[in-house]
């Protein structure tokens, strides 16, 4: 039983970096968890392993939005692959499994179960609250500062202003052009009567002034190696 | 005994589904008796929108249900005979209601829709904060019993029901309620409103399978409640089991009630209601429970 | 025997999520291999405690440290995904060569 559920966890946790839905590889992460939790119940780690579901869940949850957000492609429509150095990647990861396993294999591994009769619950109530309550409230105030640090992190409005103000794009090249969207910014309309000489002729008003836009925040010289078209 | 609690739980659910669809056409006043309905969809044509994710779509309705049977299954029907006798029964639920939510995602998330996706965004934003006043409520419960097992929390009611004790836990409990079951107030995700999101473009036995689920959801939240507000099986001359039945039946009624008789209002209001009041009560219903079961 | 499945399963994990880890591009699927990765420590963790040691209490506090650290990950992992979005528009680790503001 134990056996089917680690071996589930270790597939599921190898298709998250295969599917190619976002939302697919969100849910295989947490179909691994949940494995890990069963597993853990199984292993009489009843509170353990129930409290991993429950908060993999949520924590799951959110991360699926986040990948939707962040990934272009998030069904998975159109198969795709975005790696880096994936043949070191998959040594490194053939080597941490390998020598792991090694040292598993190779160890004297102590044999001293859960006597049955353990009320594990119980006890690890008494100990959270007892002898090791200065661990507990050590890890309720580290997660106190995650939520600040989070908060600060992603608000919008700073103290010294908008957190975009000034934003811009890493360049493709060591100071160079920069890569993806250009923000909207004021200057675009500013652009737009800049760029209207080049596409001289055009009187479309309304298709000139999108490609205007596309350009702000460009170089007048460089307006056309930005375009996206 | 296993089999005898394996086969209450798959009545109880039957049972309460079949109860659940009849509840629903009184209260709501309107279409036919629930098996009259249930087979005019069945026989229904199903709908295929254009690239669906066929895998989660099947998966949905399976989960959510078996989010419900599981939930009932912590559930006892005999003082101290649960299917599930853990004792984190109470954790084993809570895990269940964060599950829902993603099966509800999933059901919006997979006919590739703007509708479904729009009301499983929503129905997320709405849901994940509304697992916090649950826990408190789940965990208020437990104080007075001093274990996170249902057992033990039915058992510490002998004297007094706790909805008597924790007079705010049951409200609360139902507004939890109405979010897992998609109802009413808390319906961000099949509401009308949306062309029943994330049921917009599903007909057929799919969606049977998903009004089924629903209705298990709302027997196994209301077993729940029963069992942790208002003594579940202890009663009078009754056996356990019928008792059970009658307060889960109760809290059902109040839970449709509940749902059509509050309106809804937007997503971006009803998220500062939860987090600006509905939240600190629960904090305030915690305090008072701790305060008064040491 | 128990032991043995757990934590070799345990390495796997380990090592599927340092795979992810080093060679996804996105940052959201990087901290999915973090994830596993910690998903492994947390099966060895419980394992190494129910089989190993005869489950004493206090040990289980590692275990629920393992859990705080992947909820903390995951809270400031996201915040600085989206402030470095803001501020650079990069959502893959590419892009992003340098951390001064």
């Amino acid at each position: 039983m134990i056996l089917a559920l680690v071996l589930f966890a270790v597939w599921s946790g190898w298709r998250v970096f295969v599917v190619d839905s976002m939302v697919r590889a969100s849910f295989s992460l947490l179909a691994s968890f949940v494995a890990v939790g069963g597993a853990g119940v199984l292993m009489s780690a009843s509170y353990i392993g129930v409290a991993t579901v429950f908060m993999m869940a949520v924590e799951m949850m959110v991360m699926a939005i986040f990948m939707v957000a962040f990934m272009m492609n998030p069904a998975g429509l159109n198969p795709m692959s975005m790696v880096h150095q994936n043949r070191l990647s998959m040594a490194a990861g053939a080597l941490a499994f390998l020598g792991l396993s090694a040292a598993v294999l190779t160890a004297d591994l102590p044999d001293r179960p859960v006597p049955p009769e353990t009320r594990v619950v119980f006890d690890l109530g008494l100990e959270l609250l007892g002898p090791s309550m200065l661990i507990f409230e050590t890890a309720g105030v580290t997660l106190l500062a995650t939520m600040v640090g989070a908060v600060v992190l992603s608000s919008q409005q700073g103290r010294f202003g908008s957190a975009d103000e000034g934003s811009r794009p890493p360049g493709l090249t060591e100071n160079g052009e920069p890569a993806g969207r250009v923000p909207d910014e004021s200057g675009g309309h500013h652009m737009h009567h800049g760029g209207h000489g080049d596409h001289g002729g055009d009187v479309d008003g309304a298709s000139d002034h999108g490609q205007g836009h596309d350009h702000g925040g460009h170089h007048h010289g460089h307006a056309a190696k930005g375009d996206p078209s | 005994m296993i089999l005898l609690l394996a086969l209450a739980l798959v009545v109880t659910l039957l049972g309460g589904v079949l109860v659940g669809g009849w509840l629903d056409r009184v209260v709501a006043g309107r279409g036919a008796g629930p098996l009259r309905a249930a087979a005019a969809l069945a026989v229904r044509g199903s709908v295929r929108t254009e690239a669906p994710d066929d895998l989660l779509q099947r998966l949905a309705p399976i989960l959510y249900l078996a989010l419900a049977a599981v939930g009932l299954s912590v559930v006892p029907f005999a003082p101290g005979a649960a299917l599930v006798e853990s004792p984190v029964g109470i954790v084993i639920w809570g895990s269940c209601e964060a599950l829902t939510i993603i099966a509800v995602f999933l059901h919006g998330w997979s006919p590739n829709a703007p509708f479904p996706l729009i009301g499983a965004y929503r129905y997320v934003a709405i849901a994940l904060p509304v697992m916090l006043p649950s826990m408190f409520v789940l965990i208020a419960a437990a104080l007075p019993a001093e274990s996170l097992s249902l057992s033990a929390i039915v058992e510490s009611q002998r004297d007094i029901w706790n909805v008597v004790r924790q007079p705010l836990g049951l409200p609360l409990f139902v507004m939890v309620g109405l979010t897992l079951t998609l109802r009413g107030p808390m319906d961000y995700a099949d509401a009308a409103d949306m062309a029943g999101g994330t049921s917009a473009e599903e007909g057929g036995g799919a969606r049977l399978a998903w009004e089924i689920a629903r209705l298990a959801m709302l027997v196994s939240v209301s077993a729940v409640a029963a069992a942790v507000f208002l003594g579940g099986p202890l009663g009078p001359v009754l056996p356990g089991p019928v008792w059970l039945w009658f307060k889960t039946a109760a809290v059902m009624a109040l839970i449709v009630l509940a749902g059509t008789s509050v309106t809804r209002t937007t997503p971006s209001r009803m998220l500062g209601l939860i987090w600006t009041i509905v939240l600190p009560l629960s904090f305030l219903h915690l305090g008072i429970a701790g305060v008064l079961a040491l | 025997m128990t032991l043995t499945i757990v934590l070799l399963g345990a390495s796997a994990l380990i090592g599927i999520g340092l795979y992810g880890a080093l060679s996804q591009q996105s940052f959201v699927m990087l901290m999915m291999g973090l994830e596993l990765m910690l998903n492994g420590a947390l099966l060895a963790i419980m394992g190494f405690w129910s089989q190993g040691i005869g489950g004493p209490p206090e040990a289980q506090l590692l275990a629920i440290i393992v859990m705080a650290v992947m909820a903390v990950e995951m809270a400031i992992g996201f915040a600085l995904v989206v402030a470095v979005y803001r501020k650079r528009q990069a959502d893959v680790t590419e892009s992003l060569g340098t951390l001064k503001g």
